[in-house]
């Protein structure tokens, strides 16, 4: 231990191991550091599982689920625009002004029906305002909801289920055999290829002549 | 050698470091109610105004301003009242104002089967999953979808079939926002298709095609 002989500090000669531990430090630290944010701010961690509350309890895994609405009874704009739109009050209104008319979970709709305010439903999915992306254009030519946002279907309350990160775009842009399917088969979310899904996917991207760009200005316009 | 209080500490140190992977671990396999930190904000939010977002100028909030009363949207002038109405004068049109092609139908088969089908079924009996969870409930309130296979709305004129999706009828709501007009005559030459189907005899099969029935 460090004595003091004659006034004179002295250091234990362990303290001879500081410099190669500080050397060790120099370089484990900085790894460490690197591994946690790689780890921990990578879009897998940060975007993926985001769950926003909802201000009604509507459920997907009853509406589109057990009773089978097609995706675009709700979502009428998929197919047209950019934009998936989020449907009116009046569309819910079409069943529960008859069904379920005095439900407690639905006094929002009825209240935003008699109103005219909107609900305030919270966006779930969301790129990056410098990010262009259209709906119609993935639709259209045979991506499914299902490759992008997972088994809406089954979800009580949506979750964003994919990264949503360049790479991820890129990703399917550089190779979309896996991912495609006829147009009309779209928001059949149990659909399967009826044999291997990349020489399926290979015979319609060269059907109807697929090709997604990687050009920058594609996504940022 | 090192004292034992620094192995202790160094010891307890690489276990600390565990901590932070284990937290992101859990975080990755759990879903969570908060948007996400963004790190570097660079121009993810903009000030500009985005589909369906909201704007407080507005006393409804809505950014998306709703259409001025009075005024016609392109391609929107409702010139041919035949198919904007399904009326000629006062009457129902009986005829189809639109061109009937093989694309028409597939069209209106699928519009149908997305809009009509939850309630009216894919043969139009009524019997759609929606009716029947509905039946289900015993509420009191809800009123079965009518089936088309009856006189009344095989009598139907085709302009009186598209009022009643544009504007609903009775106890059905409109559709009107939700289909565009050429849907709505696609869906109209469907359900025609449909009550044809049901409501068929050997003369309608052409007679090279006869042999196939059972
Ligand atoms: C009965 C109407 C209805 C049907 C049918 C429906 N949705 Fe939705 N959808 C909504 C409403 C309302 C919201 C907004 C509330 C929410 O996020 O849960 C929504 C939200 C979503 C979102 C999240 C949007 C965001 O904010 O990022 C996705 C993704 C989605 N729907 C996909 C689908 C898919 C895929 C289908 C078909 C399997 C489908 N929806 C069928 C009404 C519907
Ligand atoms: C095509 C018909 C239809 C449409 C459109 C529809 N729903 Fe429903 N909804 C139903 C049926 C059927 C039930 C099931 C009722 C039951 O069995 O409890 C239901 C149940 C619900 C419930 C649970 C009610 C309760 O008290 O348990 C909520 C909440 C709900 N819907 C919200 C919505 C919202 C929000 C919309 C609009 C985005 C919407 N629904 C559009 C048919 C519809
Ligand atoms: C290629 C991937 C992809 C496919 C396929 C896809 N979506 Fe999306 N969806 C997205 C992305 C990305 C966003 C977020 C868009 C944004 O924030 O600008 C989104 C957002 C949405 C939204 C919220 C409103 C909006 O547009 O921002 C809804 C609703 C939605 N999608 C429904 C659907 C439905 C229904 C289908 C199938 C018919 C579908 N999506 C197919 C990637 C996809
Ligand atoms: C699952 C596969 C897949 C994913 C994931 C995907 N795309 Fe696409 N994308 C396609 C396909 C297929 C096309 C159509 C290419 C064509 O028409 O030849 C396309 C086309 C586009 C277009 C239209 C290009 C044009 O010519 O107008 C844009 C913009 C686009 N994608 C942006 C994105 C963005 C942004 C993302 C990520 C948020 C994304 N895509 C994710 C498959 C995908
Ligand atoms: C298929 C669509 C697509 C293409 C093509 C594309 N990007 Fe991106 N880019 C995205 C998306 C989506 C994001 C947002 C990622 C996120 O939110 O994590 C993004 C983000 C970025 C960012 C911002 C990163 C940040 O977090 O600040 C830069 C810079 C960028 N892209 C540059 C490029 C360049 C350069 C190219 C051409 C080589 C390119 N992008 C091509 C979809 C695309
Ligand atoms: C939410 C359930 C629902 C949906 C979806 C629906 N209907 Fe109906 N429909 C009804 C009900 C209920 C009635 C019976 C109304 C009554 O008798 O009060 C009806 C009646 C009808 C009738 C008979 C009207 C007459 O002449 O007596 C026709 C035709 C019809 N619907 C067509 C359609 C078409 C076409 C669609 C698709 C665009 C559609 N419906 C979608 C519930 C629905």
């Amino acid at each position: 231990m460090s004595a003091e002989a004659g006034g004179r500090l002295f250091f234990p000669r362990w303290a001879n191991l500081a410099r190669p531990a500080l050397a060790v430090a120099l370089v484990v630290v900085p790894a460490y550091l690197v591994l946690l944010l790689a780890y921990g701010a990578s879009p897998r961690t940060i975007n993926v599982g985001y769950q926003p509350h909802q201000p009604v309890p509507y459920s997907h895994a009853l509406h589109a689920g057990q009773l089978g609405i097609d995706c675009r009874y709700c979502h009428t704009t998929v197919e047209k625009a950019a934009f998936a739109a989020v449907p009116p009050t009046q569309t819910c209104m079409n069943c529960h002004s008859k069904i379920r008319a005095a439900s407690a979970k639905l006094l929002p709709i009825r209240e935003s029906y008699a109103t005219g305010l909107p609900v305030p439903w919270v966006k779930v999915h969301d790129l990056p305002d410098f990010v262009y992306f259209d709906h119609s254009a993935h639709v259209r030519r045979g991506v499914g909801c299902v490759e992008c946002h997972g088994r809406v279907d089954k979800m009580e309350v949506v979750a964003q289920v994919h990264r949503l990160s360049m790479g991820w775009c890129l990703d399917c842009h550089r190779q979309p055999d896996r991912h495609l399917r006829p147009p009309e088969l779209v928001t059949k979310m149990e659909w399967v290829p009826p044999e291997d899904p990349l020489v399926y996917g290979r015979r319609l991207r060269e059907a109807t002549k697929i090709n997604p760009s990687t050009d920058c200005w594609t996504c940022h316009r | 050698m090192a004292p034992r209080w620094l192995v202790y500490a160094l010891v307890l140190l690489a276990a600390l470091s565990v901590v932070p992977f284990a937290l992101i671990a859990r975080s990755r396999a759990s879903t969570s109610a908060q948007p996400h930190i963004q790190l570097i904000l660079d121009m993810a939010k903009q000030p500009k105004l985005k589909t369906q977002t909201s704007n407080p100028l507005f006393a409804d909030s809505r950014a998306m301003r709703p259409r001025v009363a009075g005024t016609v949207a392109r391609g929107e002038l409702e010139e041919d009242s035949a198919v904007w109405s399904g009326r000629d004068g006062g009457n129902w049109v009986t005829a189809f104002p639109v061109p009937v092609t093989e694309r028409l139908m597939h069209r209106g088969q699928e519009r149908y089967d997305i809009f009509c089908a939850p309630c009216h079924g894919l043969a139009g009996y009524g019997d759609g999953p929606v009716a029947k969870r509905a039946d289900a409930l015993q509420e009191g309130t809800w009123t079965p979808p009518s089936s088309y296979h009856t006189d009344l709305v095989r009598g139907r004129p085709v302009g009186h079939l598209f009022n009643t999706i544009t504007y609903g009828i009775r106890n059905m709501s409109e559709y009107g926002s939700q289909i565009p007009v050429e849907d709505r005559w696609a869906i109209v030459l469907y359900v025609r298709a449909l009550q044809r189907s049901q409501d068929a005899s050997v003369g309608d099969v052409p007679p090279e095609l006869r042999r196939q029935l059972r």
